[in-house]
């Protein structure tokens, strides 16, 4: 019985040995209690009369039985090992989700807070540079876009600029466009918005637009309410 | 007594290496918008300058020679000038005629987040978006400890 126990549990460490290895979990090798194969390199060339002991011990101990066991049991030993991983996986998983579900309600609680989004369509008549935001008078956000990010914004994706925290009453947003207009002239554009922040979460979106007919392009804050 | 004081003071010298390198989005000589982070998976180098920082003057070519060596093995050099005056930084770089993107910080936030201490200042940027190498102020030679710095993250 007992002989089965450590052979179980030699097969157990082998195995999370040889995945530490496979998924690149070097410090869960070096952490793991005796590991004769992960065992810095030092410490195995030092002492040769410690380590040659200890390394006949070890087969030795659970003796011959343990090479017959491995052959019969791998199979479930494997599987509820993998099954224990990919638990491991999940639990982490949850447990980061969890995390910055918390950070969210903390940092930005839903009752004051205010996200501002960018979008932009056609984009024929302006390059889009940079947004500087400004709520109630003070500077929020400066974003400078590369040419890869306007190029996504172009494709139809939607950017949260800045997300951040008001009490409830009146502000005023005022977003300041830059880029290139029609001609490639040097373009700088501000739209303003007065808003009236509630008790829930508040959410702005800045809509770069062109008006095909005055050849410019538009600037647009639309209030999600 | 005293050097073990001058190497703790230097010790206590608060660096990046090991840290995410700070991001940073700047326009550029070439009048395009460069960001760190688009750069993650090559390996960059980050050269702080200044047109007052004598040394940069002789530093930039031999950024400019790496630049040329090693940009097809994976290497980015982003040069950033901290200048207050953008135009005055430009013609600077002009006169140095390099090869590689020039940025300009007129407002010294990155140059805070970078921790600059010493102008001209060198960091290395491994693939994953870690500062791996810091060095403060150009001497010749220093070049050498670049090269074999890049050249153990370009195999990585």
């Amino acid at each position: 019985m007992n002989s089965k126990a450590r052979v179980i549990s030699d097969v157990m460490r082998s195995t999370i040995l040889a995945l530490a290895w496979t998924m690149g979990w070097c410090t869960l090798a070096a952490a793991a209690p005796p590991p004769p194969a992960a065992a810095p390199v030092p410490a195995a060339a030092a002492p040769k009369a410690d380590a040659a002991p200890a390394a006949a011990e070890e087969p030795s101990a659970p003796g011959t039985p343990a090479a017959g066991a491995t052959t019969d049991s791998p199979p479930s030993d494997f599987k509820t090992l993998d099954q224990e991983v990919q638990g491991m996986k999940k639990e982490v998983i949850d447990l980061n989700k969890d995390l910055f579900v918390l950070q969210e309600e903390l940092l930005f609680p839903a009752n004051t807070q205010v996200a501002v989004y960018v979008s932009m369509d056609v984009g024929a008549f302006f390059a889009l540079d940079s947004v500087t935001l400004k709520i109630d008078n003070k500077e929020v956000k400066n974003y400078l876009y590369t040419a890869r990010e306007a190029e996504a914004l172009l494709k139809g994706g939607v950017q949260e600029i800045y997300l951040g925290n008001l009490k409830v009453g009146k502000h005023e947003l005022v977003a300041f466009f830059a880029g290139k207009g029609p001609v490639e002239r040097a373009y700088k554009r501000g739209a303003t918005i007065i808003f009236d922040k509630g008790v829930g979460a508040k959410y702005l979106e800045l809509k770069i637009t062109d008006r095909v007919s005055k050849h410019q392009p538009e600037f647009k804050i639309k209030d999600w309410d | 007594m005293s050097a073990l004081l001058v190497a703790a003071a230097f010790s206590a010298v608060p660096t990046l290496v090991g840290k995410q390198a700070p991001d940073f989005a700047l326009h550029s000589m070439d009048g395009k918008n460069r960001r760190l982070s688009e750069f993650r998976g090559q390996v960059v180098l980050v050269n702080f300058w200044a047109r007052w920082a004598g040394d940069s003057r002789q530093e930039m070519p031999a950024l400019d020679r790496i630049n040329t060596t090693y940009n097809r093995a994976g290497l980015v050099v982003l040069g950033v000038s901290v200048d207050e005056d953008w135009r005055r930084a430009r013609e600077f770089a002009d006169a140095m005629k390099v090869g590689y993107p020039i940025l300009f910080d007129t407002t010294a936030d990155i140059g805070r987040n970078y921790l600059l201490r010493k102008m001209p200042m060198t960091i290395l940027v491994d693939r994953s978006g870690v500062v791996r190498y810091s060095s403060a102020g150009f001497k010749s030679g220093d070049e050498l400890a670049y090269l074999d710095e890049i050249r153990e993250l370009l195999r990585e």
